[in-house]
């Protein structure tokens, strides 16, 4: 069972291409790193993924479904890279309602909503509107939505974005531990350390196009860092 | 509860407090306190004298005419507001980036498009809920006229409102804002013009059609004006009107239904930043 798959998906925007027939499946249960210069089609993959717009050419599925079908984003937790967080709630009503969107309820909702805000260090930020949280703690409330409901399908866009290293350690350990519990999680980031702490497979996109793919051990050729593997694919 | 169901509640419920929290809504406060005060000056009339060349009109004929006219202005004012609040209530959270947020939840176009109509037209109805209300309640207790226009007028006002929200956040899906709001303010009110002036003639002219663009808006558009005024036309006892309202009612509930489903399809179609 693949957790998402895009066969030949092409995307244009307008005359541009961002993705040119990309090729890619990714197994339920592994974690894989999406990496590739700026412009290389990392955010229009994960928005295909996610059904935010269609393929121009070619098929997406996400967990076996068209991602266009609400049902095939159950269990999907989200962190985008640009957050645009809805300022006027509270931390608690965004998460209450994300709880909510992802299918819990009565008790379940509260006792998850303060795990995992106690999880992400932002349980005595619950009460604050989230236009009043710093970017640092606005991405750990993020984060905090994302990872509620247990997600079986951790999808993040740049996830260090605005941390400090405190911050970058517990995202990572936040991403390690969905791993562990058996999700899928997708990372797509410029930082590859984190990428290589955090994955077990790689895609590398340039231009729209998928130029080296699969377990981090055979892309990472001996002798080599991933850093060096990604420089070489994206310098062809 | 079903999960669409679910996620449609608390969304539309974000919706309206997400329409609550803009300073339009601080207008339009403001605006249904001038309209329950201009509604509570203009239909206290009970002890007045009335004549009209040197003859006495009796108060219940001045309220047949000032109650109609001003349960159809404050419609007009309900459809208007309506369409201002969603001229952006779907286009701004998708632009802005929080629809994303949402939209990665299992949740469908359909579902959040229609929580955000709902949030809008909550915040609308609200409004026209106080100010009709209101005034119908003043109208009724003072000048003793029927309830029941007033109830078919709040209910041809809620199917007007929907049917122009939806296509002004249609609109707001392939428009920029200022064309929109210009599209809603002009729009609305010229529709109303033509179903009014419409309405004029066939009670002075009952065989004659009004051509050109006025003519065909009353034909073929929305019957925002008619189906309101045919709904309280009953008040007046010099207007024959019988059986006016319930075509109209239909027509009005047929465009916001096509209305509902454009905006659905169009929404289908946006690529989500």
């Amino acid at each position: 069972m693949f957790a998402f798959e895009l066969a030949a998906a092409t995307k244009r925007y307008g005359r541009r291409p961002a993705l040119i027939g990309v090729d890619l499946a990714v197994p339920a249960g592994t974690a894989v790193g999406l990496l590739g210069p700026n412009g290389a089609g990392k955010t229009t993959a994960l928005r295909l993924l996610l059904g935010f717009v269609r393929p121009t050419r070619g098929a997406v599925r996400l967990q076996g479904r068209d991602p266009f079908d609400a049902a095939a984003r159950r269990g999907v937790g989200y962190l985008p890279e640009r957050l645009r967080l809805p300022g006027a709630m509270t931390l608690r009503r965004f998460l209450r309602v994300h709880g909510v969107l992802a299918g819990l309820g009565g008790e379940d909702l509260a006792r998850e909503v303060e795990a995992v805000a106690e999880s992400t260090g932002v349980r005595d930020r619950l009460g604050e509107r989230l236009e009043s949280l710093s970017k640092g703690l606005a991405q750990r409330a993020a984060f905090a939505a994302a990872l509620l409901a247990r997600p079986e399908l951790l999808v993040l866009d740049e996830p260090t974005s605005g941390l400090d290293p405190l911050g970058v350690r517990d995202a990572r350990d936040w991403a390690l531990a969905a791993r562990a519990r058996g999700a899928t999680v997708l990372v797509s980031s410029h930082v590859l350390s984190e990428v290589e702490r955090v994955c077990d497979h790689v895609a590398i996109l340039r231009e729209g196009r998928v130029v080296a793919a699969g377990p981090l051990d055979r892309v990472v050729q001996p002798g080599e860092t991933l850093e060096d593997a990604f420089v070489r694919a994206v310098r062809g | 509860m079903s999960g669409a169901l679910r996620c449609f509640g608390v969304l539309a419920a974000e919706a309206f407090r997400d329409g609550l929290r803009r300073r339009f809504a601080f207008a339009v406060a403001l605006f249904m306190i001038a309209g329950l005060v201009g509604a509570e000056s203009c239909t206290d009339f009970s002890n007045a004298q009335l004549s009209l060349n040197e003859h006495t009109i009796p108060p219940e004929v001045v309220a047949g005419f000032v109650a109609p006219l001003l349960v159809g202005w404050q419609a007009l004012a309900v459809m208007v507001i309506a369409s201002v609040v969603a001229s952006d209530h779907l286009a701004r959270p998708l632009h802005e980036g929080s629809a994303a947020l949402w939209l990665a939840r299992p949740v469908s176009r359909e579902v959040f498009a229609a929580a955000r109509l709902a949030g809008a037209l909550g915040v609308a109805l609200g409004a026209g809920a106080v100010l009709i209300g209101g005034s119908s309640a003043l109208v009724l207790t003072r000048q003793h006229l029927p309830v029941e226009p007033a109830l078919a007028a709040g209910a041809a006002t809620a199917v007007g409102a929907l049917a122009v929200a939806a296509l002004a956040m249609s609109a707001s899906l392939v428009l920029g804002r200022t064309a929109v709001l210009l599209l809603a303010v002009a729009g609305i009110p010229y529709v109303a013009l033509a179903n009014a002036v419409v309405l004029v003639g066939q009670l002075v002219h009952p065989d004659v059609e009004l051509g050109g663009l006025l003519g065909a808006v009353d034909r073929f558009g929305p019957p925002l004006g008619t189906a309101v005024i045919a709904a309280v036309a009953p008040w007046n006892p010099h207007v024959e009107a019988s059986g006016a309202f319930a075509p109209a009612f239909g027509r009005l509930a047929l465009w916001a239904a096509g209305s509902v489903v454009l905006l659905a399809l169009t929404f289908r179609r946006v690529e989500i930043e």
